[in-house]
């Protein structure tokens, strides 16, 4: 490859309305942390740190923690051994038990939580959230580190064997090495999930951050109490999403050649009974008690002390708000996927890192920001469903970005290039070239932002507009009541929304493999 | 007439300027090769033709055209100038027939002129394949019938053959050519790879520092470079200096015949290129030869390459030759060097090495 081509500096090439359109998705992206801060300045800075000392904050601060650090390390452990024991041993039946290790990561935690109080209503505080994160949140380790060890070559290892090393030297040393980027990701990612989660916690009455904040909105509705909490919880996602962005930078493990593509199995031969009942009861609990639950719940029926409500009136509004967020995500996801990558800026580079802040920032911070933001500035859409969308997409914006940019890679300008010197015009190249490589991506994105947001609750809860129930709050209002019959069909549904899609991407990327 | 004409094109990046007034003509219906070392400007002169970049400054004709000057500047899409990248950029998401046939109009692109062209390029029934389901030469064939589909004025080829292995480029470098001449259409080329260049095109351009230093056929770029980094830079190269004399040059290795065209005059002190080839050796201790030392030598089979030491000149680089392979020396042995033909040179300035090292 010649060096011109390398020289050549793409900034030109980024056109205004690219430009405009990432600066309003950056804009928007950056509005929950703007008005957190702006709040914060109004509440008083010297107030605001008396507020963040208190005995309380530092109670949650250690429940968080405690909670945090056990779950992760449980995640870790059952993530990494479940994808050892399916990827790089002849376990029976790895293509099913690959499917449904992925699955309970598609469980919205507040069902989950739900499905085990109702059935066991004595299971509450510090276990029962262990219990309850740990099942939904352990695939976030598995799916990584099993992707790594399916790409590492097994080469290696047998250079390790030739070098003298015996097989826990060679896991430490060789094996190891490759996927601790993936499992140090991986745990992260539970970090950030419990650091974000609201309902399970309210469910099993686990007192964090979150449901303090929620408490403190229901009772003064925008207190220093709850912006100052605010604050902590940001604070600590935010140092969770630098470690995931530092380890994001070494993820790919690299192979120096070809390598080899024969993969050679650990035999267990008799003693795979041991892993065998593991993973089963793994997925027991992670997979099989939620549904069997559910399930109940749907058989036995219950009669609610609440109104009756039409679960097809909460499915449409849910379709609604969804919908409307995955369109505008994905649309604002195109303008900052081609400026960052097009462009070596140093407004490009910052852009592209705000549009990940709300992996750090929970459901709860951003609902009552947004609150805030519309009760100061825009009293017209408070309490409309302009806010909720607008959550939704600030929320899950950073998956519609993921998705959306792999496609914007591959709309390379060299096929532009290609197509304007066989004499297509520019609105011709759009449609023939750009949008067509375009497409699966904003699909993606779309199915995505979709998928997250007709199982959020927690920002749902603060925003949906009044009267207008969606399957979430409508299932968290039965469920408050104790009426678990009336709520399971809409956690049914829920999960059906949630699961469905995955079971399906989980089996064609296993085809996938295969092939 | 589609001959194209680059007049004093500059064009720089944040102030670096890659083209200094560049100027190069290439011929109507010949194929150009447009020769440099990595970083040349070579791709950025591609880019400022085909009009994805522009220039700012200078002039770009074609036929009698303006496509850019100081009042004009034409789009590429409306420039009809095919262009195949080094790795040829085809559409991922439509087949090779798709492909070749995307240039066309609507009506066409299903006819018989995508066959005919997939034909020409020897790809003939694999229209429905895949990119991805395509070798690199292939892909590579369905780029260039790609861009000659729509009946191009010109076509500008980026180093098509560099990510391709060496028996594939021979051949497909061989069918190129034949493609294009089969056409009859005005081609650029651009690469590093001097025996491409050589072997390849009608006129050779040689473009260093921002700027084309030399161009005609291949011959007389080889033979009278216009200095002796050029010289270096188009394949091995031994200098050797001496002053002119009745048309002849004094040197270590005896008295050598000047050839016609140098420009140098009696009197001159010279320097002269003897290419490895002009180079015999002979028995050691003859008259007219000088004897050396064989300090290495790399076998092709063909032929071989030597490199031999000067034992009465401490100081001066190694010599080097090129002898048939089934007369390659032994290494370490003593033998004897006289030179063969005429030689091309230059007025010798204070240093004779290159100012630009090129390879």
């Amino acid at each position: 490859m010649s060096s011109g081509a390398l020289a050549l500096p793409r900034s030109g090439r980024v056109s205004w309305p690219v430009r405009a359109g990432a600066v309003l998705a950056a804009a928007l992206v950056a509005l929950p942390l703007f008005f957190l801060l702006l709040r914060a300045s109004q509440a008083g800075w010297a107030q605001i740190a008396a507020l963040v000392t208190t005995p309380r904050v530092i109670g949650l601060l250690g429940n968080t923690l405690l909670l945090a650090v056990t779950t992760t390390v449980l995640c870790a452990v059952i993530g990494t051994g479940a994808a050892w024991l399916v990827e790089r041993t002849n376990l029976p039946g790895r293509r099913l038990w690959a499917l449904v290790l992925a699955l309970p990561v598609a469980l919205p935690d507040f069902v989950v939580g739900y499905s085990w109080v109702s059935l066991f209503p004595g299971f509450h505080g510090f276990p029962a959230a262990v219990v309850i994160m740990t099942s939904t949140l352990f695939p976030l380790v598995y799916l990584p580190v099993a992707a790594g060890l399916r790409r590492f070559d097994p080469l290696l290892t047998e250079v390790g064997q030739s070098l003298g090393l015996g097989a826990s030297a060679n896991f430490f040393r060789v094996v190891f090495p490759q996927i601790r980027s993936p499992v140090f990701g991986g745990c992260l990612l539970v970090v950030l999930g419990i650091l974000a989660e609201y309902g399970a916690f309210e469910i099993v009455r686990f007192q964090t951050f979150t449901t303090a904040i929620f408490t403190e909105f229901s009772l003064g509705f925008d207190t220093p109490g709850a912006c100052a909490q605010s604050l902590v919880l940001v604070a600590l996602g935010l140092i969770v999403l630098a470690g995931e962005q530092r380890a994001g930078g070494r993820r790919a493990p690299g192979r120096s050649g070809p390598g080899s593509r024969r993969v050679r199995r650990l035999p267990l031969g008799a003693g795979a009974l041991v892993p065998l009942a593991a993973l089963g009861l793994v997925v027991l609990v992670s997979l099989g008690l939620p549904l069997v639950s559910i399930g109940y719940w749907l058989l036995k029926g219950n009669s609610s002390t609440l109104g009756p409500a039409s679960l097809t009136a909460a499915a449409g509004n849910t379709l609604a708000f969804s919908a409307g967020a995955a369109v505008l995500a994905t649309l604002l996801a195109v303008p900052v996927a081609r400026f960052s990558l097009r462009s070596r800026s140093w407004a490009a580079v910052v852009l592209e890192k705000a549009s990940y802040l709300p992996q750090a920032i929970p459901g709860v911070v951003v609902g009552l920001s947004l609150v805030f933001f519309a009760i100061n500035l825009a009293p017209v859409v408070y309490q409309s469903s302009v806010l909720l969308v607008a959550a939704y997409t600030i929320l899950f914006f950073p998956l519609a970005l993921v998705a959306v940019r792999t496609s914007v890679r591959q709309t390379q300008p060299r096929w532009e290039e290609a197509a304007l010197s066989l004499g297509t015009s520019r609105t011709a190249v759009f449609f023939r070239v750009t949008l067509p490589l375009l497409a699966p991506g904003l699909a993606a994105s779309f199915a995505l932002v979709f998928l997250s947001s007709a199982t959020e609750l927690t920002a749902t809860l603060l925003l949906h507009p009044t009267g207008a129930q969606t399957l979430a709050t409508q299932f968290w209002r039965y469920t408050s009541e104790v009426s678990y019959g009336a709520a399971a069909p809409y956690a049914a549904l829920i999960v059906a929304i949630s699961i469905v899609p995955a079971f399906l991407v989980g089996r064609s990327a296993w085809s996938k493999d295969a092939a | 007439m589609n001959t194209l004409t680059v007049e004093g094109v500059t064009k720089a990046y944040h102030n670096a300027a890659v083209l200094h007034g560049l100027s190069l003509t290439a011929p109507n219906g010949a194929l150009t090769a447009v020769l440099g070392a990595s970083g040349s400007g070579k791709t950025t002169l591609l880019r400022v033709v085909a009009g994805f970049e522009r220039a700012g400054l200078g002039r770009v004709v074609l036929g009698s055209q303006e496509l850019e000057g100081p009042q004009t500047f034409v789009a590429p899409e409306r420039r009809g100038i095919g262009y195949v990248s080094q790795d040829g950029s085809l559409f991922p998401h439509l087949s090779a027939a798709a492909n070749v046939g995307f240039g066309l109009p609507r009506s066409e692109r299903r006819g018989r002129r995508v066959d005919e062209l997939l034909e020409l390029v020897g790809l003939a029934g694999l229209g429905r394949r895949f990119p991805h389901e395509l070798s690199g030469g292939e892909q590579q064939r369905v780029s260039l019938a790609r861009a000659l589909a729509p009946r191009p004025r010109l076509i500008l080829m980026d180093e098509p053959f560099s990510a391709l292995d060496a028996s594939l480029r021979a051949t497909l470098r061989d069918d190129v050519r034949a493609v294009l001449k089969a056409a009859g259409v005005t081609a650029i080329l651009v690469t590093h790879d001097q025996d491409e260049a050589l072997s390849l095109a009608d006129q050779v351009a040689v473009l260093r520092g921002g700027v084309i230093v030399q161009a005609g056929p291949p011959p007389q770029l080889y033979e009278r470079p216009a200095d002796a980094a050029l010289a270096r830079f188009l394949g091995h190269a031994n200098f050797v200096d001496g002053t002119v004399d009745g048309g002849k040059v004094s040197t270590v290795l005896g008295e050598v015949l000047l050839a016609q065209g140098t420009g140098l005059a009696d009197g001159h002190g010279a320097v002269l290129l003897l290419r490895p080839e002009q180079l015999k050796v002979t028995a050691p201790g003859l008259r007219g030869s000088r004897d050396v030392v064989i300090e290495r030598c790399q076998y092709f089979g063909h032929d071989a390459v030597v490199e031999a030491s000067d034992p009465l000149e401490g100081s001066r680089e190694a010599w080097t030759l090129r002898v048939p392979g089934h007369e390659a020396p032994t290494v370490g042995s003593r033998v004897g060097l006289r030179f063969q033909g005429e030689a091309w040179g230059w007025r010798k300035q204070e240093d004779h090495k290159p100012r630009f090292p090129l390879s």
